[in-house]
């Protein structure tokens, strides 16, 4: 029954700026994903979501959110780098939720103006995902100069970018299937 | 280990106590409950192999 499911692997876009050019990057990451068989996706746009600033954590759950968080075996997370972070407003979202992502896959697109593609970003976000009981791939994918990497419309300008997403794909699914198989079978302590 | 399985409130089946979660708090009611020798209280997360779900309880 385990194996029934498609393996679930959402794509959090993590910005909510205007003219972002993140969502050409999650967009493309969950193209790749919808190529694979036994897997199915989603993206997730955070300005989408209900958002208050008076609470945090669970104070600010969103039942739909959480719902595709418990669902997930894994998240690709595509984040922008601002001032060589993410922004706020994602880790806004990631926290009102905690066990909904233990013991789950993720990994980190980054995406940047400039030539280093987000690897400060990634570095900044891995404390994070450690915290939140993801367990985070060393496979990463970075959108360096990505305004060179997209057209406006959001066609992909550089090949390279689908064997790269591939590479990380794969280990990210092999990750969330041997994850899996340890929530499903594998209890604490035996 | 689990005092017992929880059952999932989705499909009825058996679910499996696969991670504890340290929780540090300031409210009244986690305190109360605290493991005094870790300073917080531990949160177990429990899955459903059948469908998925997940569920947590704090643990006695």
């Amino acid at each position: 029954m385990t194996h029934c499911r498609p393996l679930s692997i959402p794509v959090i876009l993590g910005t909510t700026r205007k003219g972002r050019m993140s969502a050409h990057a999650a967009r493309f990451m969950a193209e790749q994903i919808e190529k694979r068989q036994g897997v199915s996706t989603e993206l997730i746009d955070i300005s989408k979501l209900p958002m208050p600033a008076d609470d945090a954590g669970d104070g600010i759950k969103d039942a739909a959110f959480a719902e595709k968080m418990t669902m997930a075996d894994a998240l690709v997370i595509v984040t922008p780098e601002y001032n060589h972070s993410f922004p706020g407003l994602l880790k806004h979202i990631l926290d009102s939720c905690l066990k909904e992502y233990i013991h789950k896959a993720a990994g980190i697109v980054g995406v940047s103006a400039g030539p280093f593609g987000g690897v400060r970003v990634i570095q900044d976000f891995l404390p994070v995902i450690r915290e939140l009981g993801l367990v985070n791939i060393f496979w990463d994918v970075n959108f360096g100069n990505v305004a060179s990497v997209f057209d406006e419309s959001g066609k992909l300008l550089d090949q390279a970018f689908v064997k790269r997403a591939d590479k990380f794909l794969d280990e990210l699914v092999w990750m969330a299937k041997t994850l899996r198989y340890g929530r499903d079978h594998i209890a604490l302590g035996d | 280990m689990a005092r017992r399985k929880m059952i999932c409130s989705r499909c009825g089946g058996e679910m499996n106590h696969h991670a504890d979660k340290l929780v540090y708090s300031t409210e009244k009611s986690v305190v109360a409950k605290k493991e005094l020798s870790l300073g917080g209280l531990i949160e177990e997360t429990h899955n459903c192999p059948g469908c998925g779900a997940i569920a947590s309880r704090v643990a006695e």
